[in-house]
């Protein structure tokens, strides 16, 4: 369908600011809430859902190389499991595409009091919806353009604030033994099983390291959770929990000799290209998933009409910040990896039991 | 119902029809019949007042009762 091809590299790099990207922003103060002073040990048990998903889906694209996810789908459940699989697919694609924007836009709204959050969302998805249509070549060297300048500010930042850091907040570690830090992980691991999302991404790769990568990326996002949990967490001690942007507010304290202070704008700034990659591919497997599911022949004229979708889904039944940060724990933490984990386990296990019926066949 | 929202979406599906038309009428009859249909499903709804409709996030929260429960007793 899309004919374009990227590297394993660039892969990854989408991957890392697909997953960074917003969960630098809320993740350690939802962390924070369930794991108090641990909150830097649950990536570490959340990432364990990044691993296997990438092992699922590689093991996935290795029975079945140069598939789509639905063609997999089509040889191990049959065709009429496979629609109902893709509206499933569909629909949660266009929710989560919806909530990612959504979430985006009430982070804009903080610094914009006056402009509707619509006006913020559809100006994003434009620019998202150019970038899809010029399809994954451009999308994945956009994102090896923006990955080192998001890597490079996030650690500057990390590095000025060295001076505030109160190494001592860490303690005591484990305090109330494990169990708080395995709660904390379940916010968390719905954005390491984004991971998923490279099964759409796998049939357009050029190189066969698929599997390196995936893997390195993985680590890779664990480094940065961890390290940013733990500037969270010694700047801001137990009050993580009660910002709604903790690394906002950390960055906040900026202060290298009353000469470089209130940096927070650069922070704004590579959040807002972290996101654009984060909306970008998401639209991008949103368009993926419908093209593939119907069986068109181009993804390309579909990619406006699901834009307005996506605005309108994001809206709908979510009248406010709360509503939506409600949901952020009370539905996503069960639907992410009943989507990206356990389905495609499914399939894969399929795939494993047929695969050795049909040896058992020709014995 | 608001008929401001509804009008700007119209002129916005408008514009899309009138800036693929050349490219879609090229397409084979599947595409196209998808390409309206989804464009009919923004419209339409776009009619309501969404923000305040139970949509299918809301759909999902019921199903999920059990589980926000036990999220919020952590």
């Amino acid at each position: 369908m899309d004919k374009g091809r990227i590297s394993s590299m660039q892969m990854g790099m989408m991957m890392y600011l697909t997953i960074i990207a917003t969960a630098i922003l809320t993740v350690p103060s939802i962390t924070a809430k369930y794991a108090q002073k641990d909150l830097w040990l649950s990536p570490i048990w959340a990432s364990i859902i990044g691993f296997f998903t990438v092992i699922i889906v590689i093991q996935l694209s290795k029975r079945f190389p140069r598939q789509t996810f639905f063609q997999i789908c089509e040889h191990t459940i049959g065709t009429l499991a496979t629609k109902l699989l893709g509206f499933l697919y569909f629909t949660f694609f266009l929710i989560a595409s919806g909530q990612i924007t959504r979430t985006y836009a009430e982070f804009i709204k903080v610094f914009f009091i006056k402009t509707p959050v619509s006006v913020i969302m559809i100006s994003m998805l434009l620019l998202s919806a150019f970038t899809v249509i010029a399809g994954i070549e451009v999308i994945g060297r956009v994102a090896q353009f923006f990955f080192p300048i998001f890597i490079f500010s996030v650690f500057i930042i990390i590095f000025l604030l060295l001076p505030q850091l109160e190494p001592s907040n860490i303690f005591p570690i484990l305090e109330n033994g494990l169990l708080p830090s395995l709660k904390g992980a379940i916010i968390p691991q719905v954005w390491f099983g984004e991971l998923f999302l490279i099964v759409f991404l796998l049939p357009s790769l050029s190189d066969s390291k698929g599997m390196k990568w995936g893997i390195f990326t993985v680590l890779l996002i664990l480094v940065t959770f961890i390290i940013t949990n733990i500037t969270v967490l010694f700047i801001l001690n137990q009050n993580t929990e009660f910002y709604i942007y903790p690394f906002l507010s950390a960055t906040q304290l900026v202060n290298l000799g009353d000469f470089i202070e209130s940096i927070e704008p650069i922070i704004i700034a590579i959040w807002i290209l972290g996101t654009f990659i984060k909306i970008t591919v998401f639209y991008y497997v949103t368009i993926l998933t419908t093209a593939q599911w119907l069986k068109l022949s181009d993804y390309k004229p579909i990619v406006w009409p699901i834009g307005i979708l996506i605005v309108e889904v994001s809206v709908w039944g979510v009248p406010n910040l709360m509503v939506n940060n409600h949901i952020d724990i009370t539905v996503f933490p069960l639907l992410f990896p009943i989507m990206q984990t356990f389905i495609p386990l499914f399939i894969l296990g399929v795939a494993m039991i047929r695969k050795k019926s049909k040896t058992l066949e020709v014995h | 119902m608001k008929w401001g929202i509804f009008f700007c979406v119209m002129v916005i599906i408008g514009t899309i029809i009138l800036y693929e038309w050349k490219k879609i009428k090229t397409y084979p009859k599947r595409d196209k019949i998808t390409f309206f249909i989804l464009l009919i499903i923004a419209g339409a709804l776009s009619l309501f007042d969404l923000p305040n409709l139970p949509g299918p996030v809301t759909l999902l929260e019921t199903i999920f009762r059990p589980f926000g429960n036990f999220m919020e007793s952590l």
